[in-house]
Formats: structure tokens, sequence, C-alpha cells
């Protein structure tokens, strides 16, 4: 039995080449089989969590039917009344599975839970989304099968990007033109062989080349040293690379399907302070984060007055906002303080940005103090990933 | 449209048209050039034991001689063969074979890449009796030296149904490694249960071995260690002329200087950097250990077996282990006799007669480099027993393979009846 | 007073600035507001205006300059 982690090799991509190649007919032939994008759809959940993978795939069956059903008979109540109560206990249930899935290896040493399978936290965005935009009236029509092919939406089923129910209803309904279709068809070429200098050539030459050794000389030196200097640089550009290239090889087939998948990265590394790499970072989880938890949290603080000052307000958003996105990351040590850390650095950044605009004049800005803060957020990001890796947890322990 | 799309995916056309030509042409894709040969012979690197191009290229020239072993040839100090072969023009060079970690079983698949050049010839072989453990070779180990080429190789080149191909498919399928390729795996199985590959299964292999070897062809070379340096600077501590008791001389004082921070003659970097801080570990830890009882015998059966096919005369070098150091972590010495006679009587019984047993120098001072390697005094020791034996004309061994040594009771045969 | 009036009284208090002489600037990419500024602007809106928007509402490319507020807005009171 063929299984494969999506984009993993040649044989992948021929086979992806041939499923696509009907639907690019198709589609410049002004059509658009749902029938078949269905089945193409259930053939790479087959390849993806069958086989040797078969445990995981009976999870996102189960997972999948009560998703739906959830968020359908919260649609469906939602129509006549609108309970806050209600409400968050969807939302609430809505992400119990994916808490259990991120619990489990905390409390039982490493064990990974049996409900759990590749990709859970991206179709929980997708879920708790739809619920919310559901309760604020702006989702009228709900449709659970549609929903369902929204949930499996294949390229991006196992890591993203997580795109929105709208946005997607959008183009999946719509037929492109064909002027744009081949616009859409270039760009899906250019970002697949894109997708294959950065997955296969710059992660492999820093994840795979590199990292191992300066892993292994990082903890032979015990404690600090020049190696695990370079395991965070490394390690950084590996992580990038790789997300970065997987995200362009999703994007660049949902594009062949005439689905607009929004971007993910947008050259982070040359942000100027730690909010602009967030909107250049892994940019659907953190507008993601943005819209659901982070504007929510600070709708519901100002209007019921919580904190005085809106400052107050928006600095502990920061902060919750981002541990929350740290244990979303799983609950071990490394990857909270990670997120704390960013929440701080948002705080931090925000008072910098009012210190600077009150003291315009004595504040130099040039391409100098530009560059010097490209160098700062690039370091304290880089170092951020470090914690994030977990090896210095791998230190901790071998000590 | 047509023309826009000719745009988009022409090239892409183009690029795996012009792929497929590249990897799938029964062409070669390289020219190994005799630098390359040189310092592939002493580089040690994992990916000239696993391909076969650099190997292949360099045993054509008849000087070269292959030297299969494992962690020891790392270790060049002045007495190593590489540098004896290279200081005084000897009409031999070394091709070292032998990484941290590689066993029988890795040796006997990496050499099928090689049977050609292994007709006739003449090679060293060095055991170590710390790869005869209960366990046998490391999964691991064996996945880091292992390639589908090797295993392709293999496949394609039985044509018998004998003992050696049944138990050799059963081990490699024992391996996560072998099990790795969906093709291979099922041709293995076949070969397992004594049954040929079927044409299906033969037309794949021969495809695949066409790819990696072009693989093989196209990267193996680029990422090679360069121990040059390191044994132009042991190769300039020689003196002009060869002389034993000089080198011996010199063996003694080096051994000393570089071993005074222990009481074992541990070299002293080994000894800081991996024994000094855990030494009371140590005491006693191996106390129990045994290199009697292993798969490992019937791995190494399938070398000795690769070696009668080929008509391979080898010279099979027995490094004893430091004694200082056994004496304090415990290993037993009635053990390691036993082990001795038991290889000792696999190698004699079936013909294979040249072998050079250190097995009892393991008291001699500056034999051993650190705790299981050998070192100054114990390279000397070999080269006075492999240089007349790769410098003089040998006569042709005859060897008998018995099928006994692949069974389960051999492996676990603690005496030898002599 | 008219809605493109109050709107940009809310947009000058909120931003510190006055946006009356670019009204089709873009206000995210000029960090005059981000999310926070955002929720206040929302916040506002509802109170002086009685225009109730929600947060799913708020596609950041369709509120991105003064103008496109002001249309939002006039849009959402009819």
């Amino acid at each position: 039995m063929l299984s494969f982690t999506p984009y993993e090799n040649p044989t992948y991509f021929g086979i992806l080449a041939i499923a696509l190649l009907p639907i690019v007919i198709g589609l410049l032939c002004k059509k658009r089989f749902h029938w078949y994008e269905t089945i193409i759809s259930i053939f790479f959940l087959v390849l993806t969590f069958g086989g040797p993978k078969l445990t995981q795939g009976y999870a996102l069956i189960a997972y999948l039917i009560y998703e739906v059903v959830l968020v359908w008979l919260y649609t469906s109540y939602r129509k006549h009344k609108n309970q806050t109560s209600i409400f968050v206990g969807a939302v609430i249930l809505a992400i119990i599975p994916l808490v259990i899935v991120k619990l489990t290896p905390a409390i039982q040493n490493g064990q990974q839970s049996l409900i759990g399978f590749l990709g859970i936290s991206y179709l929980t965005f997708k879920a708790v989304q739809t619920i919310m935009e559901s309760r604020d009236g702006v989702l009228k029509a709900f449709n659970p099968w549609f929903f369902l092919q929204f949930l499996v939406f294949f390229p991006t089923i196992s890591s993203g990007p997580i795109d929105r129910y709208r946005r997607f209803k959008k183009d999946y309904d719509h037929v492109p033109d064909t002027d744009k279709y081949l616009q859409l068809l270039q760009k899906g070429v250019h970002n697949i062989f894109m997708g294959f200098v950065y997955k296969y050539m710059l992660a492999y030459l820093f994840g795979t080349l590199l990292l191992p050794k300066l892993q292994q000389q990082a903890l032979s030196a015990h404690g600090l040293s020049w190696s695990l200097v370079g395991v965070m640089y490394v390690y950084s550009m590996y992580l990038f690379f790789d997300f970065a290239g997987y995200s362009l090889f999703a994007v660049g087939t949902s594009y062949f399907m005439g689905i607009e998948t929004p971007i993910n990265f947008n050259a982070p590394f040359k942000s100027h302070n730690i909010k602009e790499f967030w909107n250049r970072w892994h940019m659907t989880l953190s507008f993601w984060f943005r819209d659901y938890i982070y504007m929510r949290l600070v709708f519901f603080f100002m209007k019921h007055k919580v904190f005085k000052s809106p400052k107050t307000t928006a600095n502990i958003t920061y902060i919750i906002n981002m541990t929350i996105m740290g244990f979303w990351h799983g609950v071990t040590w490394y990857y909270v303080t990670y997120g704390i850390l960013h929440g701080i650095a948002l705080v931090v950044n925000d008072w910098w940005l009012r210190y600077k605009k009150k003291h315009q004049k004595q504040i130099p800005h040039n391409k100098f103090t530009e560059i010097f803060a490209v160098f700062v957020t690039f370091n304290f990001v880089c170092f951020t990933f470090l914690l994030f890796s977990g090896f210095l947890n791998t230190m901790l322990l071998a000590k | 449209m047509a023309k826009k799309l000719f745009q988009i995916f022409g090239p892409i056309l183009f690029a795996a048209i012009l792929l497929v030509v590249l990897l799938f042409s029964p062409f070669k894709l390289s020219h190994i050039t005799a630098k390359t040969e040189r310092k592939a012979a002493t580089a040690l690197s994992p990916n000239v034991l696993k391909g076969q191009v650099i190997k292949e290229a360099a045993l054509n020239h008849q000087n070269f001689v292959p030297f299969f072993g494992s962690s020891e040839f790392s270790r060049f100090d002045f007495a190593h063969p590489s540098v004896l072969a290279a200081k005084y023009q000897r009409k031999y060079t070394p091709f070292l074979m032998g990484n941290p970690g590689t066993q029988s079983l890795t040796h006997y698949f990496q050499m099928q890449l090689i049977t050609k050049q292994l007709e006739n010839r003449k090679a060293v072989f060095v055991i170590s009796p710390q790869w005869f453990v209960k366990k046998g070779t490391r999964k691991d180990a064996f996945s880091f030296y292992y390639s589908p080429l090797q295993a392709t190789t293999w496949l394609l080149n039985r044509n018998g149904h004998t003992k050696q191909d049944r138990y050799a498919a059963q081990r490699l399928l024992e391996m996560p490694a072998g099990n790795a390729n969906h093709t291979i795996k099922l041709a293995l199985k076949r070969v397992a249960n004594g049954q040929s590959i079927t044409s299906h299964q033969r037309n794949t292999l021969t495809f695949k071995q066409r790819l990696l070897q072009h693989e093989d062809q196209l990267f193996s070379s680029l990422k090679m260690k360069n121990n040059q340096r390191k044994i132009a600077q042991a190769e300039s501590e020689l003196p002009q002329k060869y002389q034993l008791s000089h080198l011996d001389q010199l063996a003694i004082k080096q051994g000393k200087k570089q071993t005074s921070n222990n009481r074992f003659e541990i070299d002293n970097r080994f000894y800081q950097k991996r024994l000094q801080k855990k030494e009371k570990r140590f005491k006693n830890f191996e106390k129990n250990w045994s290199y009697v009882q292993s798969p490992e015998f019937s791995d190494f059966e399938l070398v000795l077996n690769q070696f009668a096919r080929t008509h391979t005369n080898v010279m099979f070098v027995i490094p004893p282990v430091n004694q200082k150091w056994s004496d304090y972590t415990g290993l037993s010495p009635k053990m390691m006799r036993q082990f001795d006679q038991k290889i000792r009587y696999q190698l004699q019984s079936q013909g294979f007669t040249n072998i050079c047993d250190l097995s009892d120098k393991g008291n001699v001072p500056y034999f051993m480099q650190d705790t299981i390697h050998l070192g100054w005094r114990g390279w000397l020791a070999v080269d006075q027993k492999l240089d007349p034996f790769l410098t003089t004309k040998q006569s042709t061994p005859t060897y008998h393979i018995k099928n006994q040594f692949y069974t389960k009771s051999w492996q676990d045969q603690v005496h030898v009846n002599k | 007073m008219d809605t493109k009036t109050t709107v940009l009284n809310v947009l000058n208090d909120l931003t510190g600035t006055d946006v009356s002489g670019d009204l089709d600037g873009n206000l995210f990419d000029s960090g005059l507001l981000d999310s926070m500024g955002t929720v206040q602007l929302l916040l506002q809106l509802q109170s002086e205006l009685g225009v109730d928007v929600p947060v799913s509402e708020f596609e950041r490319s369709e509120w991105d300059t003064p103008n496109k507020i002001i249309a939002r807005v006039e849009a959402m009171q009819n």
C-alpha cells in the first residue's frame, strides 16, 4: 500500500500532476468538476492516512463527522437564537479534540494521543472560525457538504495555509476566466519550483547537512558554545525554508485547482520589528490569531471596560494571545516560553514605537537604523526559534 | 492560449525529458580521476562505501588493495598501513573501507558492487571482536552504510538458490533499511523463501539500478573527506629508511608521549574526551560481556562465502584489546580466548589460512592506541605480516564453504572441538 | 453632523493625525491603524453612529483607507 507524507518525494508530485490534469483541462474549458475534485481529495486522503497510518485515518474520519455535525448544529441554532453560553459551549466542544491531542504527550510521557492525526490543528482553526463567523451573523448559508470539502481540501490539509470559509467558497463556486486562470497556472508552477528550491535544496542543506553536525558539537561542548550559536541560525534557516517550501507547494497546488489559497510567508527575515515579522511569518496562522483571538479579546475587554487604558488592554491581550499560540504548538516549557517571549516583544515594540513617535526629533531614522532594526529583529527571532526547536531542552536533559 | 500554456509548461516538460534521459541513459555520467581515487582510498567517507563508481574505478587498478574493517582505519598514526605504503613507496596502496559501525553484513552488501574487482585478488580484512555481540550488527549503523544500490545489484546477480542467498536476504529483511523500498522488499522475500525473483521484479530492479548508478556517478564524489594532510603529517614523522628496530623505538617514544595522562596507555585525547569523567563507572563494567555468541558469526560467513566465490586471497587481522584497560573493566580473558578459537576455527576449517592473529598481544606496551584500536606498535606488527603477503607471490588458496556456519547452533556455540 | 465628518473625527482621534488630507492613504501600511486601533474604531462607530460592525465583517482590505471606511459605514447605515 502506497503511503505518503504530502509533497515528500518525486513520486508524490508525479501522482499529483496526473491527478490535477483533468482539473486543469476542465478549468481551461470553463468547467469545474466538483465530483472529480471530491474523488481526488478522497484519493489523496487515503494516500496520506491509509496503509500504515490507518489509525490516523480512523481518527480523521471520526473527527470530521464530529466537527461537521457540531458546526451544523450551531449554525442551525444561530438562525433562531444567539445566546452567548451556547456559542462558548460550541467553541469549547470544537477545540476539545485538539486540546486532548496537545495535552496527551505532556501527561503521558510523550505518548501520542490515539485521536490525533497529521493536521488536526489546522482543521480545528477552520471549524472554530466558521462557528465565530456564524455567531457574528456574517455567515448565513451554511452547507455541511461544502464545509466538509473546505475542511479536507487536500493541498492544505496537513499544515495549512489556513483559508477562510467565505473566501474559499467564492473560489470554489466560481470558474476563473481564462486569462486569470493562466496567470494562476503560471504562479502555481513558479510556487512549486520555488518550493523545490526551498525545501529540497536549502532546507536540506541547513537541516540535513549542517544541523546534525552542529547539534552534535553543541551537545559535546556542554553549555554555551559557538556551535550552539550555529545551531540557532542554522535551525532558523531550516525552519523557514522547510515550512515556507511546504507552503509554496500547498499554495501552488491550490492555484492549479483555481483556488487562491492565501500565502503564508512574505520575506519574514527582512522585518523591521516584531509586529511586522508576524505580518510576514506564518501569516495565515498569525492572522487567524489576530482576527479570532486578539481582536475579539480586545473587543470584549474594551466593551466591558475591563482595563482602564487602551494601552493596557492591548498589552495584556498581546501576552494572552501569544501564550495561547505557544500552548497551541505543544504543551512543553519551551513552546510556551516561546509564545510568552513573543508576547512581551510585541508589548516592548508598541512601547518603543510610541516613544519614537513622541521623540521624533531626537531619534534618528535613516538607512543604518533601519538595517540595525532588521538585525535586532532577526536575531531576536532566531533566538526564540532556538528555544522553539527544543534543542535547549535536549541539552538540559543530556547533562 | 496554446502559446501561453506552452510558455508555462514547455520548460518543465523540456527539463523533465532532459532529466529522464540523463538518469536512465545507459551512459556513464562521470569520470573518476586518479586524484579522486587517491583521495577516496583514505577518505573513509560513507558515500564511497555506499556507492559503486569510485570503488570500482580505483580497484580496477591493481595497485589498490581493498582493506575491509571498521573504526581502526581512521587513526592515521605513522605506522598506519596507508602511511607506511605511501612513505616507502610500496607497490600497493590500501583502499580503506571501514567506519565506526561497519560490520560483516555491511561489508557483504557493499562488496556486491565490486565483485568483479575482487576476482583473483588479494585483500585485507580486519575483524573486530567487538562486532560479535549478542544482538549482532546495530540496525541504525547498518542503515547508515546501506544503499539500495547494494541490494538491487545483489538481487540482480542471484542465480542460484544457495543457503548464502537465503540467509543474506533474510538478514536484510530483519533490517529496517531492507524494508524501505517496496520492490526490494518483495524480491528479498522471494529469495529468502528460496524462489527466484519474478521477471517483473527483475525489470523494475534493472531500471532502478540504472537510476541509482547514475545518482552515484553524479553525486558520490561530491562530498568526500580529505585525509591526505593527516597522512602527509604522519609520513613526515617517519625516517627515510625502513628499519624495524628504529621504527619500534619511535613507536615506543610516541606511545609514551601520547598516553601520558593515564595509567592505561590510552591516547591522551581519547582518554580525556571519553573516559576520564566516567572512569569509575567502567570498573568491572564489562565483566559479563561476551563476544562468543552472536549472529555476527553467520554474517561473517557471508563475507567468507563471497571471498570464496571471487577467489579472493585474504589476510585476516585479529586485533587484541588493550589489556590494561580490559583488566580494569573486567572483560574476561577466557571469553576472549574462546572468541579467538571460534573465529579461527571458522576461518581455518574452510581454508582461510592467512591470519594475522594478534589476540595475545594486548599486554605489549603501546600496541594499542586506545581501548580497542590498534596503535603504534600494533600497526607495525600488522605490517610484518601484511607487507610480505601483499608484495610477494602467494599460492592460490582453495576454499570449501560449509553451510553449518549459517546455523543458529553455530552462532550460539561456545566451545570449538579441535 | 454627517457620517463622513463623524468618521473622520473618530479617525483623527484614534490616530492622533489629521487624515482628512489623504483620504485614500492606506492606514495600515502607514502604521496609523493596527488591530487595537481597529477594535477601537469599531466600538466608536457603534457608540457614535449606531452601526454594529462585527469583527468578522472586518476584512482589512475593505477598510484600509478613510474613503473605504466612510463608504462601508454609509452602506451599513442604509
